[in-house]
């Protein structure tokens, strides 16, 4: 009874907060939403007794992924009343998106569950556990491949964004440090009424 | 299983149990900061108000809270009041998983250092939305440079992180503190100690890593437009923080509640004297450090985040799960 109150009132609070992601005006608040959504998602995954799938989550898109977020959209200078006039232009791919991701729960829910595939088996072991005894033996090779995409991205975002100019001025710490005196300073007989050519 | 009321009621007595003795000690810990750089620069520290001054954080309390609380102009008014308590209330919730003795904890949960790294990850929401809602230069400026540093030391002390749980085989602070019962992981793993330390330090924002408050180019950082009682949740906040930080070496590094020997002077001693003793040297180091180094520029800051203690940790725990992995010495 007590569970399904908290899930009831978390799964309400994360329509409410994701909601509140696309209606907001100002995209700080959107971000801020977004993350209140994960950290209700976080606590419907801890409900069901997967902490650690939680609480990954929590670290991953709390501390990490939404404070870039953040830190991007307070830096933009983004004009509110943009936003808001080209909503209508997205809605033919976000419908497409939408109906994509619905048919994918709908197959997940209904026709998985009805051939038995997706029943839930008590295990004596806890969730860490269960998840590190699969991940590099049945999952290998799904494992590498979705790390391999993320490192693509990374080198993609490196490649688009790094600039080498040979004017930048770099600091080298351990030139810095090799140097010695006799390369910097150096003592000079300077005779009278001349000076020194350099 | 419903709980009874009386359940409910020693719940919240053990809360207030680790609550309160938290918050009286960061006041002390301000003394204590005080009283070791006046040590450290040859001037005397507080000695006025209460004997030996020991009063002096209290007497500031009792000033911040008589004070006017500022709202800047155009300023977000909610996330402005929202940021301090968001701060406080982070360092505060973390402690219900810390296992100050091997039966006194609040919750022993399975993943109890992945919610403290998660929680002490959040920490940077409290600096980041503060500086934005001022709506002010200076503090803009000190929150973003703190969610940049935040984020590049979180990933040194999570590697740090799997290097310990690589050792231990659990993720539940109580086993990673009982399976350094022989020997600490401060003498194994020493480079990873000495990288967790540095990193606690650029966490918490403390010297030589405290950009974000940094008074010579950003007058006060994020607090910048902070006042009276707002200003001493911060302050309260941050001093939570580092006590948080010393635990957690504490637990990971310097086997919690254990004697460094098992010899009878010292197994006397109660584990909860041991770890609160581990955790004010952890706390004098953090004061040292900030008397003894300069503040770092913030090129350099990255620059070790990124170029030096990430690969160091990275190939730390390569060559610690290949040693273990060699000898067959992995944790079952």
């Amino acid at each position: 009874m007590f569970a399904l109150g908290t899930f009831y009132f978390f799964s309400i609070f994360l329509i409410f907060t994701s909601l509140s992601v696309i209606f907001s005006k100002n995209p700080v608040n959107s971000v801020l939403f977004l993350v209140l959504s994960f950290l209700n998602t976080t606590f419907l995954f801890i409900l069901i007794g997967a902490e650690f799938v939680g609480i990954i989550l929590a670290i991953v898109y709390i501390g990490a992924v939404a404070i870039l977020f953040l830190f991007v959209v307070m830096m933009l200078d983004i004009e509110l009343i943009d936003i808001v006039s080209n909503i209508k232009k997205y809605i033919p791919l976000a419908s497409m998106f939408g109906i994509v991701i619905i048919s994918e729960i709908i197959y997940l829910t209904v026709v998985k569950v009805s051939k038995g595939d997706l029943v839930f088996q008590v295990s004596n072991t806890n969730n860490t556990e269960s998840i590190g005894n699969v991940l590099y033996t049945k999952f290998f090779i799904d494992f590498q491949l979705s790390g391999i995409a993320l490192l693509l991205a990374m080198i993609g975002a490196i490649v688009l964004t790094h600039i080498y100019k040979p004017s930048i001025k770099r600091q080298n710490i351990y030139d810095q440090n090799s140097v010695i005196g006799s390369e910097r300073v150096s003592l000079k007989n300077v005779k009278k009424g001349e000076g020194i050519d350099t | 299983m419903p709980l009874t009321i009386v359940e409910i009621l020693l719940g919240v007595l053990k809360i207030f149990s680790f609550m309160m003795p938290v918050l009286i000690s960061v006041a002390l810990l301000v003394y204590m900061e005080r009283k070791v750089l006046g040590a450290i620069q040859l001037r005397r520290g507080p000695n006025v108000v209460g004997p030996f001054g020991i009063l002096q954080s209290f007497a500031d309390v009792l000033k911040l809270l008589t004070k006017e609380n500022l709202l800047p102009t155009n300023s977000n008014k909610f996330l402005f009041i929202f940021a301090p308590m968001l701060t406080l209330l982070l360092a505060l919730i973390a402690w219900a998983v810390i296992p100050v003795s091997s039966t006194y904890v609040i919750a022993n949960i399975n993943i109890g250092i992945l919610y403290l790294f998660a929680v002490s990850s959040f920490g940077v929401y409290g600096v980041i939305i503060a500086g934005w809602a001022s709506n002010s230069q200076y503090p803009f400026l000190g929150a973003l440079r703190s969610a940049a540093q935040m984020i590049s030391y979180e990933v040194s002390i999570g590697f740090v992180i799997i290097t310990v749980l690589i050792c231990v085989g659990s993720l539940n602070l109580i086993d990673i503190v009982e399976s350094q019962k022989n020997v600490w992981f401060a003498l194994p793993l020493f480079p990873m100690f000495v990288v967790f330390i540095i990193s606690a330090l650029a966490e918490t924002n403390r010297l030589p890593f405290d950009l974000p408050e940094d008074e010579a180019t950003l007058v006060a950082g994020f607090f910048t437009e902070y006042s009276s009682i707002s200003f001493g949740l911060f302050f309260l906040g941050e001093y939570a923080n580092m006590i948080l930080m010393s635990s957690l070496t504490v637990i990971l590094f310097l086997g919690g509640w254990y004697p460094p020997i098992d010899i009878f002077p010292l197994n006397a001693i109660p584990g909860l004297i041991w770890f609160c003793f581990k955790v004010f040297l952890i706390l004098f180091v953090f004061l040292w450090v900030r008397a003894t180094f300069p503040r770092y520029r913030y090129d350099q800051l990255m620059r070790l985040g990124w170029k030096i203690f990430l690969p160091l940790t990275l190939i730390w725990v390569v060559l610690t799960s290949s040693f273990l992995f060699y000898f067959d010495m992995l944790p079952k």
